[in-house]
C-alpha cells in the first residue's frame, strides 16, 4: 500500500518536472512548420488572388507595439487582409513594451516574424546592416499601386541609396500648439498657420515672453518679474533631438556633414539654433527647463489648464487634444532661416528569411492603406502615408476635415509644411546615430541646464562624437 | 540509505535542474560569450579570447571606468546606511511598546510595493519644483535640492530611495535579536549595567552573526543597482548615475554588443566575489559564533 502510494508520488514529480521543462523550452508562435515551398501564391501587383497555388494555407506573423487603439486599428486592417486572402492567416504579436529586448532575443533564437514593426533610433539598422530585410525597392519599383513617388515625403528608410529597409505607414511632423483663448485673453494675435507667414525667431521669444506670467501676473518682459515662480510658460520646449532637430534643419544645420565625414552639431548653424533654445529656458525664462518640464503635464492637459500658452510638439498630439474639450489650435513653426519640419514615424521591415516575400508585401500594404487605418486618421494620431491623400480635396476632407482633432490651422502650418518643407529624421541617414547621441545627450544637459553655452558644450565633445560618425546613407560611398 | 538518497535527489531535482538549466548553464555560456565578439545580429561570431577584457580595462571604453567608479560611489554610501538603519529601526522594533506589531509591518511594507510603483512614488516626492521633500524643506526654510536633476546629488538620491526599501535587512535582523537568550541580560540587570552595556556587551556581539549575513547580501545587492538607472534616471544627468549594470544592459540589449557584455558581467562578479571574499575574511576578528570558533 505505501509502496504504492510512493511510486504514485513518484510518478507525479515526473510528470510535473517534464511538463515545466517542456513549457520551458517549447517554442511560442506559429508559422514556423507551415509548408516551405515558397511559391507565391499570386503576383504582388494583381488585386485579386487569381493564382493558380493560391488555396495554399499560409501564416504570416508580424510584430507591433502601439497603445490598444493602434494595434485596433492594424487588427482592422488585417481583418480587411485576410478577407482579400482568405488563404493567408495574420498572426499579430503585440509586444507593448521591451519590444526591441524581445525582438532581440527572437532575432537570437532564430524566430523572427515575417513583418516586424521597427524603430529607425534603435535596432533597425544595426539590423539591416547584417542584411536581415528585404529591400523593399525591389517591390515598390514593381508594384502597380504604389511606388516611391505615391509616398509623402521622408517615411522611407534607406540603408543605402537604393536599398529601402522600411516604409512607414504615415508621417509624423510637428507644430506649435496653442490655447486660443491665451492669445485672446492677452490681445495677442495667435501664431500664423502659412508658412509664408511664420514667425521670427525673434518675434516667436517676443510673444512668448507676453505670455510667461509668475504668480503675481507680470509677464516675461515686465521690470519686476519673478523666474522663480512662474505660473503659466510662454512655450513649452521638450528638448530631445526630434523637437530641437527642427530649428537645426531650419537654420541650415545638420547632426553631421553634408559628406558625412564630420559632426556638425559643433558648426555655428546647429550651436546657433541649440543656443537659442536653451536661451528661452535660461535667458527669458518662457520655456521650462528640464527640471521644470517633468511638472508639465502632457501637452492636451498642459495647454487646458493654461500651464503653457503654446507647445512644440508632434502633430500625434492632435488626438489628445481633441478630446480635451477646449480651444486649441495649431500654428507653423517659429522659423530660424527657413520654414521646416522634421518627419519621425516608425516603420514596417520586412524579415529576409520570411518564406512568402509577395504575401508579406501585400500585408504592408494592407497596413499602409490609409483607407483601413481611418480610426486612426480621424483621431489625429496617424497621418496617411500616401501623398493623394492630401492632395486629393476628396480624400482629405475624410480625414482632415470638420474633426476636432484637425483645428483650422492644421492644413495650412501641418499639412503644406510637410508637403514642401520637411525633413528627414537624423535616425534615417546618420549612421550609428544611437552612440553619436550618447555622447551629445549627456552634454547637451549642460546646455539646457545652462551650465554651459552650446559652443562650449559641443565643442568639449566635438572629438569623440566625431570618433563616432561613420557617415550617410543618403551618400553614396 | 541509498534509497533515501535517490527520493532526496528526485524530489530536490526541480531545485537542483533549475540552478543547473538557468543559472549555471547561462553562466558558462556567458563566460564563453565573454571570449568572442558574438553580436545578436551578425551571422559570424569568432572567438577572440581576452580582447573583451582588455577593451575593458584599456580605458578605451570611458564609460567602463566611470559606471564602476559611479557603482563605487553607490555601495560605500549605501552599505553602512542600509546596515546602521537597519539595525537601529530593528532595535526599535524589538522593544517592547504596543502596536509593535504594526510598527513592523509598516517598516516592511515598501518591501512588497513593486519596484517600478516605489520609484514613481519617489520621483514624485523629490521633484525639485513640486515634490514633498523640497516644500517642507522650503517650509522649514532649509536649502532645497534638484535631488535626481543634478550631477551631485542623484547618487545619494538614489540611496535615499532604496533606503525606503530595507524591510527585508530589517526583518533578517529581528529574527538575529530574538534569538538572544534573555538569561543575558538579566546577567547584566543583576551586575547593573545599563541600556548600553547591554547594546555594547550583549545585543551587538550575539547579532554579528546577522549583521555579517546582510552585510554580504547588501554589498552584493548594491552593486546590481539597476531598477532606479532603469526607471528614474535612465544614467543621467550627463551620466552620472550610469550603474554599472545599467551600462551592461544597455551595451547588451540595446548595442546587442553580447560579447562584450558578458565579459563586463564576469568583471562584476569577480569584483562581488572579492569584496565578499574580504568580508569573510575579516569576519573571524569581529564575528561571533555562540557555539565556539567556526571551523
Amino acid at each position: 500500500m505505501s509502496r504504492q502510494r510512493k511510486s504514485i508520488s513518484v510518478l507525479i514529480a515526473l510528470l510535473m518536472m517534464l511538463v515545466a521543462i517542456l513549457s520551458a523550452c517549447a517554442k511560442s508562435g506559429s508559422g514556423q512548420g507551415s509548408s516551405n515551398s515558397s511559391s507565391p501564391a499570386n503576383t504582388a501587383s494583381s488585386d485579386s488572388p487569381s493564382g493558380k497555388k493560391s488555396n495554399e494555407p499560409i501564416t504570416l506573423r508580424m510584430t507591433v507595439w502601439g497603445a490598444p487603439e493602434e494595434v485596433a486599428a492594424y487588427k482592422s486592417a488585417i481583418a480587411r487582409f485576410e478577407k482579400k486572402y482568405p488563404n493567408i492567416t495574420v498572426n499579430l504579436q503585440h509586444i507593448p513594451t521591451d519590444y526591441d529586448t524581445k525582438l532581440t532575443a527572437m532575432v537570437a533564437g532564430n524566430d523572427v516574424p515575417d513583418i516586424a514593426q521597427m524603430e529607425s533610433a534603435s535596432i533597425a539598422y544595426p539590423l539591416a546592416e547584417q542584411g536581415k530585410f528585404y529591400n523593399l525597392q525591389e517591390f515598390l519599383s514593381s508594384d502597380r499601386e504604389i511606388n516611391a513617388d505615391r509616398l509623402v515625403p521622408n517615411i522611407s528608410y534607406s540603408l543605402e541609396p537604393g536599398n529601402v529597409i522600411g516604409l512607414g505607414p504615415g508621417p509624423e511632423s510637428f507644430g506649435l500648439f496653442y490655447n486660443e483663448d491665451i492669445f485672446k485673453d492677452a490681445g495677442l494675435a495667435p501664431p500664423p498657420s502659412k508658412a509664408s507667414e511664420a514667425w521670427t525667431w525673434d518675434k516667436f521669444v517676443e510673444v512668448a515672453k507676453k505670455l510667461t506670467i509668475d504668480t503675481k501676473g507680470r509677464n516675461a518682459s515686465d521690470a519686476g518679474f519673478d523666474p522663480k515662480n512662474i505660473k503659466q510658460y510662454g512655450v513649452n520646449f521638450p528638448t530631445w533631438w526630434g523637437s530641437y532637430s527642427n530649428f537645426i534643419f531650419s537654420n541650415g544645420g545638420d547632426f553631421v556633414s553634408e559628406d558625412g565625414k564630420t559632426f556638425a552639431l559643433n558648426q555655428p548653424a546647429a550651436v546657433e539654433a541649440l543656443q537659442k533654445i536653451a536661451d528661452l529656458i535660461n535667458v527669458y525664462h518662457v520655456a521650462p527647463s528640464p527640471v521644470q518640464a517633468k511638472n508639465i503635464p502632457a501637452t492636451n492637459v498642459a495647454l487646458q489648464t493654461k500651464k503653457v500658452a503654446m507647445a512644440i510638439d508632434g502633430q500625434w498630439v492632435s488626438a489628445g487634444l481633441a478630446q480635451s474639450k477646449f480651444r486649441y489650435n495649431v500654428g507653423v513653426l517659429p522659423i530660424m532661416k527657413k520654414p521646416m519640419t522634421t518627419v519621425v514615424c516608425g516603420m514596417f521591415s520586412m524579415f529576409k528569411s520570411t518564406k512568402h516575400p509577395k504575401e508579406a508585401w501585400e500585408l504592408m500594404k494592407a497596413l499602409m492603406d490609409p483607407e483601413a487605418s481611418i480610426d486612426m486618421l480621424t483621431a489625429g494620431t496617424w497621418m496617411p502615408a500616401y501623398k493623394d491623400w492630401y492632395t486629393d480635396p476628396s480624400m482629405l476632407s475624410k480625414w482632415a476635415e470638420n474633426l476636432d482633432s484637425r483645428p483650422s490651422g492644421y492644413k495650412d502650418a501641418i499639412i503644406d509644411v510637410l508637403l514642401n518643407d520637411s525633413h528627414q529624421t537624423p535616425t534615417g541617414y546618420v549612421k550609428n546615430f544611437s552612440k553619436i547621441m550618447d555622447i551629445v545627450n549627456p552634454a547637451l544637459d549642460k546646455v539646457w541646464l545652462g551650465q554651459q553655452t552650446a559652443q562650449e558644450a559641443m565643442n568639449s565633445i566635438a572629438d569623440k562624437a566625431k570618433a563616432q560618425v561613420q557617415g550617410r546613407r543618403d551618400v553614396k560611398g | 540509505m541509498r534509497k533515501g538518497l535517490f527520493y532526496g535527489l528526485l524530489f530536490t531535482s526541480p531545485a537542483i535542474l533549475g540552478f543547473i538549466i538557468f543559472t549555471l548553464g547561462p553562466m558558462i555560456a556567458s563566460l564563453v560569450l565573454s571570449m568572442t565578439d558574438y553580436n545578436v545580429f551578425k551571422e559570424q561570431t569568432a572567438f577572440v579570447g581576452i580582447d573583451n577584457y582588455s577593451k575593458l580595462f584599456s580605458g578605451e571604453d570611458e564609460l567602463f571606468y566611470k559606471s564602476l567608479g559611479i557603482t563605487f560611489y553607490f555601495v560605500i554610501l549605501r552599505v553602512p546606511a542600509v546596515i546602521i538603519i537597519s539595525f537601529v529601526i530593528a532595535l526599535l522594533l524589538n522593544l517592547n511598546v504596543r502596536g509593535r506589531a504594526i510598527f513592523r509591518t509598516i517598516i516592511y511594507l515598501p518591501s512588497i510595493v513593486p519596484a517600478v510603483a516605489s520609484a514613481m512614488i519617489w520621483m514624485w516626492l523629490l521633484n525639485p519644483d513640486l515634490g514633498l521633500v523640497n516644500s517642507m524643506l522650503k517650509w522649514l526654510h532649509l536649502p532645497t535640492s534638484n535631488w535626481f536633476y543634478s550631477e551631485g546629488s542623484v547618487i545619494p538620491s538614489v540611496v535615499l530611495t532604496t533606503l525606503w526599501g530595507i524591510g527585508g535587512t530589517v526583518v533578517i535582523f529581528l529574527a538575529g535579536l530574538s534569538g538572544i537568550p534573555k538569561q543575558y541580560y538579566e546577567a547584566i540587570d543583576v551586575d547593573g549595567g545599563g541600556w548600553y552595556s547591554k547594546l555594547r556587551h550583549i545585543t551587538i556581539p550575539m547579532v554579528t552573526p546577522t549583521i555579517f549575513f546582510n552585510t554580504i547580501m547588501t554589498i552584493i545587492g548594491s552593486f546590481q543597482v539597476f531598477n532606479e538607472a532603469y526607471i528614474l534616471t535612465q544614467g543621467g544627468p550627463n551620466n552620472q548615475s550610469l550603474f554599472y549594470v545599467f551600462y551592461l544592459w544597455r551595451t547588451g540589449f540595446r548595442d546587442t554588443e553580447m560579447g562584450y557584455a558578458s565579459a563586463m558581467a564576469w568583471v562584476l562578479f569577480i569584483i562581488i566575489l572579492f569584496f565578499t571574499f574580504i568580508v569573510f575574511k575579516t569576519s573571524k576578528s569581529w564575528v561571533h559564533y555562540e557555539g565556539g570558533e567556526r571551523t
